[in-house]
C-alpha cells in the first residue's frame, strides 16, 4: 500500500538514496538496517515528507503522490515517532496528544479541557498507558514519554482516511529490556491499525519484531530479507561488505610503533552517561582508533583527554603527570591537538584568513609582549600552505571560502606547526571528496612517522582498519574488545561489527 | 551586483550620501572651521563608543556606558580637589572595574551581557546619586584648570580633545589589530566554539573587553565632567542610544565578528552628520531621540547575522 519506486536523492557532493525502491505492506512491520551514513536517516526523512525526492516517486495505494512537508506527509497517514523525544517536558500529555490539533476542542475560542482529557485518554489506551492525561510530561519515565510519543501519532487514525504508517526512530535507545518488550508487543498489537517502519542499532530487536527487513548501504537498498530467512550474520556482512583497497588507506606506510614509550593513558577513566571504565595507552607513532555506534561514547573519550569535559572518575595521565585541570587550554599546553567533527563551528574560524587560523592556538609564540608578530605569522602559513598543498589564493584568504579538505588541511596545520605530539581526529575526512581523503590519510602517516600519537574516531569502519594500528570496539560506553591492526593481520569488518552491535 | 560583497562599504558610502545632502542643502556645513567644531563637539560620545565596539564585537553588548559616565562625572567633580589630575586615574579604575564586574558575571555566571551591564548600570547610577547627594556639583575653576586645561586647547587650529580622541583611536585599533588580544577577540566574536576549540582563554577575553568598554566610558564622563566643569548623576543621559548607534551604523553587528573600531569612528561621524542635519531642518531636541531609535533598528535588521543566531529569538 505505500511504496517508494526508484527514489533519488543528491545534497551537494553527495549521492545519498540511489534508485532506492521501498514497499510496506498493510499490518506490516518493517525493519531499516545499515551503517552511518548508509542513507538510512535520509531514507526515513523523504518518507515522512521532510524532504523531497530528486527523482522516482512515492505511491499510496497505487496513487502517485507528493509531500511538501511533513504535516502533508501526516494528512496521508505517515506519522513519525522521533528518536530525540519530540514531546514539550512542561506541557500535560494531553496538550502534547494534540498539540497543533486543539481546535477540535475549542469553542468561542476557549479549549474545553474536559474533552480533549477524555479524546486523551482514548488514545493513551490504544497504548494501553493509564495514565492521568493531566500529568506534566517531565513526570513520565522514558518509557511512557515513547508511548505517550506514539498516542500522539495515533490520533492520525481519527483525523484521516486510509492507512496509517507509522515511523520508529531508535524508539528503544533509551528503554531497559522490560520496556523493549512491553513496546514490541504494543507496536505488535497495533498491526491491526497501523504499518510500521522499524529503524535500530540493535540488531538483534530489528530481527525479532520484523516481519521483513531492508538493508541499506551507500545509499542503495542491498538487500530484502523476510523475518524467518534472516541470518544476524549474513545481514551484517551485506552492510558493510566491500574490498578494502590497501593502497587508498596507506597501509605500505604504516610502520611499527614506539610500544616502550607512553605518551597519554586512560586508567579505568568514567565520564557519567557517556563512557565508563575505558582504559587504554596511546604510544609515540601509533594510530588508535575507537570504533563504535553513534554514542558509544568514542568522541566524549576524544574530549576528555582534550579537556573539554572533566571525567568524574578515573585517572587521565599526559606525558609523565596525571591531569588535574580539565580545559582546551591545558590541553593545547600539555600538546594535544584537536581536530573536530564540526570543522565549520569548531575547527576553523569562519571570518578569519589562513594565517590568523594556523597561529589562533599558539598566539604566545608568535607575540612579543602581546604584540604580534604577523610578518613571522605569514611566513609560517606560507610554508605550510605549501607543504600540505593547501589550494587558497595566498595566506590572506578567509578560511570560511576555501573548500572542505582545505579548511581541514588548515586545521591539521594548525596542530603540526604548534608541534603537538599527540593528535585527537575526530571524523577527519568526513565531508571530504576522495582526492581531500587520501591527503588526509597521507597527513596521518606522516603525522605517525614524526612520532605522534594519534587517537582517531574514523568515519567509516574500512578507515579504521586501513589507518590503525591498534582498534579498540566500543557499546554504549563500554569496552568490547581490542583489535591489533598489523597489515596483514589486521581484523575484519565483520569482526568488529559483531562486537559493536 | 552581490549585496554581500558591498555590505562592508555601506558605512562610508552612507556617510558620504548623507554628508553630500546635508553639504548642498546648507553649505555652511562644510566650512572647515565649524565642522572641527562639530567633530570635537562628539568627541566624548566617540569615546564612549569606541569602548562599546569591543562589547559588541564579540557579540554582547555594554548598557552600563551611560551610567559608568555619569558615575565618573560625579567622582571627578568630588575628589578633583583631594586627587588633582589624578582624578583621572581614579575615573579609569573605577570604569574598568565596573565593566570587568560585568564581564566576570556574563562569562561565569552565564547571565546574558545585556542584562549583567543593565545591571552594573543601575549600581553605576546609584553609586552616582549616593556620591553627588543628587545635587549638581560644580568643579572649583581654578582647581579645574590646574589639572586638566591642557584638554580644552587649540594647537595649530586642532582642538586638543580632537587629537585626545585620535590617540585613544590609535590606541583602539593597536590592540585590536595588532595585538594577541585583539587577534582573539576576533575569534572569539567570529567563532565563539573554534577559539575555545583551540586553546583561547575565551572567558579572559570577554571580561577584558567589557573591561575595555567600562574604561573608555569613563575617559568620555571624565572629558564631559571637565567640559561641563561639574558632575551629575543625569549628566550623560542621552548618550546610550547614540553610542550604540555609532557602533552599528559603522558596520560592527550586533552578533559580533566583523567591523571594529575605523568602523566606529565613521558610525559616529554617520551620528554627527544626522544631528546636524537634524539641527538645519529644525527637528525639535526633544525628538531627536525618535529618529535616533529608528535608525537604530534599521542599522540591526541591516547588519545583523542571521546565520550566527541559531533558534528562537527571544
Amino acid at each position: 500500500m505505500y511504496e517508494l519506486k526508484q527514489v533519488d536523492k543528491h545534497f551537494p557532493g553527495i549521492h545519498a538514496l540511489k534508485s532506492v525502491d521501498f514497499v510496506v505492506n498493510r499490518g506490516e512491520i518493517v525493519g531499516l538496517v545499515g551503517e552511518n551514513g548508509a542513507g538510512k536517516s535520509t531514507l526515513m526523512k523523504v518518507i515522512y515528507g521532510a524532504y523531497q525526492p530528486d527523482g522516482g516517486s512515492i505511491l499510496i495505494d497505487g496513487g502517485t503522490v507528493r509531500f511538501q512537508n511533513p504535516r502533508r506527509a501526516m494528512e496521508h497517514g505517515i506519522g513519525m515517532v522521533f528518536q530525540e523525544q519530540s514531546l514539550i517536558t512542561n506541557l500535560t500529555v494531553m496538550e502534547n496528544i494534540f498539540l497543533g490539533y486543539e481546535s477540535q476542542f475549542v469553542t468561542y475560542g476557549v479549549i474545553n479541557w474536559r474533552a480533549m482529557a477524555d479524546a486523551a485518554r482514548a488514545q493513551l489506551a490504544k497504548v494501553e498507558l493509564d495514565i492521568d492525561p493531566a500529568t506534566i510530561t517531565s513526570k513520565l519515565s522514558f518509557a511512557q514519554r515513547q508511548l505517550v510519543e506514539l498516542a500522539k501519532v495515533l490520533t492520525l487514525e481519527e483525523r484521516i482516511d486510509g492507512d496509517l504508517v507509522i515511523l520508529l526512530d531508535e524508539p528503544t535507545s533509551v528503554l531497559a529490556r522490560d520496556e523493549v518488550d512491553l513496546l514490541f508487543r504494543i507496536v505488535r498489537d497495533l498491526t491491526e491499525r497501523a504499518s510500521f517502519i522499524f529503524v535500530s542499532h540493535r540488531m538483534e530487536e530489528v530481527l525479532e519484531l520484523s516481519d521483513r527487513i531492508y538493508v541499506m548501504k551507500d545509499g542503495e537498498v542491498v538487500d530484502v530479507v523476510p523475518h524467518d530467512d534472516a541470518d544476524m550474520d549474513a545481514i551484517q556482512h551485506k552492510m558493510v561488505g566491500r574490498d578494502v583497497d590497501k593502497e587508498y588507506y596507506r597501509e605500505q606506510k604504516q610502520k611499527p610503533y614506539d610500544s616502550g614509550k607512553v605518551l597519554a593513558s586512560f586508567d579505568n577513566v568514567s565520564l557519567a552517561g557517556r563512557y565508563q571504565n575505558i582504559s587504554f595507552e596511546l604510544h609515540p607513532g601509533e594510530v588508535l582508533c575507537l570504533v563504535g555506534t553513534e554514542g558509544a561514547g568514542r568522541e566524549a573519550i576524544l574530549r576528555t583527554l582534550y579537556g573539554l569535559d572533566a571525567p568524574t572518575s578515573g585517572t587521565v595521565t599526559v606525558g609523565d603527570e596525571p591531569v588535574s585541570g580539565f580545559s582546551a587550554r591545558e590541553g593545547v599546553q600539555r600538546g594535544i591537538g584537536y581536530v573536530p567533527r564540526e570543522r565549520k563551528v569548531e575547527g576553523i574560524v569562519n571570518g578569519m584568513n589562513v594565517y590568523e587560523n594556523i597561529t589562533l592556538s599558539q598566539l604566545r609564540n608568535y607575540a612579543s609582549g602581546g604584540v604580534l608578530r604577523i610578518a613571522r605569522e605569514r611566513a609560517l602559513a606560507r610554508s605550510w600552505i605549501e607543504r600540505l598543498g593547501i589550494k587558497t589564493p595566498s595566506e590572506n584568504k578567509d578560511c570560511g571560502g576555501l573548500s572542505g579538505g582545505n579548511q581541514q588541511k588548515v586545521v591539521l596545520a594548525k596542530w603540526r606547526s604548534g608541534g603537538s605530539g599527540i593528535m585527537l581526529l575526530d571524523h577527519p575526512t568526513r565531508g571530504l571528496d576522495i582526492g581531500a581523503k587520501e591527503d588526509v590519510y597521507e597527513m596521518i602517516r606522516e603525522m605517525s612517522d614524526a612520532h605522534v600519537g594519534i587517537l582517531l574516531v574514523a568515519d567509516t569502519l574500512e578507515e579504521a582498519i586501513g589507518l590503525s594500528h591498534t582498534i579498540i570496539v566500543l557499546k554504549d560506553g563500554e569496552f568490547q574488545k581490542r583489535f591489533d591492526g598489523t597489515p596483514g593481520s589486521k581484523p575484519s569488518l565483520y569482526d568488529l561489527v559483531h562486537h559493536m552491535i | 551586483m552581490d549585496i554581500e560583497r558591498l555590505k562592508p562599504h555601506f558605512p562610508w558610502i552612507t556617510l558620504v550620501v548623507l554628508g553630500t545632502l546635508v553639504g548642498i542643502a546648507n553649505p555652511s556645513f562644510f566650512d572647515p572651521g565649524s565642522l572641527i567644531l562639530l567633530i570635537a563637539d562628539i568627541v566624548p560620545l566617540f569615546i564612549m563608543a569606541l569602548g562599546m565596539t569591543f562589547a559588541i564585537y564579540i557579540g554582547g553588548i555594554d548598557l552600563s556606558v551611560q551610567q559608568i559616565a555619569n558615575m565618573v562625572t560625579v567622582i571627578a567633580t568630588v575628589y578633583l580637589a583631594q586627587f588633582g589630575v589624578g582624578v583621572a586615574l581614579l575615573a579609569l579604575l573605577a570604569g574598568g572595574i565596573f565593566g570587568m564586574v560585568s564581564g566576570y558575571v556574563t562569562t561565569r555566571l552565564y547571565v546574558p551581557s545585556f542584562v549583567s551591564t543593565l545591571a552594573m548600570g543601575f549600581v553605576a547610577l546609584s553609586v552616582a546619586k549616593w556620591l553627588s547627594g543628587q545635587r549638581a556639583l560644580y568643579m572649583d575653576a581654578t582647581l579645574r584648570d590646574a589639572s586638566f586645561a591642557w584638554m580644552f586647547g587649540n594647537t595649530a587650529g586642532v582642538p586638543h580633545e580632537l587629537a585626545i580622541a585620535m590617540v585613544l583611536l590609535a590606541l583602539a585599533w593597536f590592540l585590536q589589530t595588532r595585538t594577541t588580544f585583539g587577534r582573539s577577540l576576533k575569534a572569539v566574536g567570529a567563532g565563539e566554539l573554534a577559539a575555545v576549540a583551540s586553546g583561547v582563554n575565551v572567558d579572559r577575553v570577554k571580561i577584558i573587553a567589557f573591561g575595555i568598554s567600562g574604561a573608555f566610558a569613563a575617559i568620555a564622563g571624565l572629558i564631559f565632567s571637565v567640559k561641563l566643569s561639574g558632575g551629575d548623576a543625569n549628566l550623560a543621559n542621552g548618550f546610550l542610544l547614540l553610542a550604540i548607534v555609532a557602533v552599528l551604523v559603522g558596520g560592527t553587528p550586533l552578533t559580533g565578528g566583523v567591523g571594529g573600531v575605523l568602523n566606529t569612528a565613521i558610525g559616529t561621524l554617520i551620528v554627527m552628520v544626522i544631528r546636524a542635519a537634524m539641527v538645519y531642518l529644525e527637528v525639535d531636541a526633544t525628538q531627536q531621540q525618535m529618529i535616533f531609535g529608528l535608525v537604530l533598528i534599521v542599522a540591526i535588521a541591516l547588519t545583523i547575522d542571521r546565520s550566527k543566531l541559531r533558534g528562537v529569538v527571544k
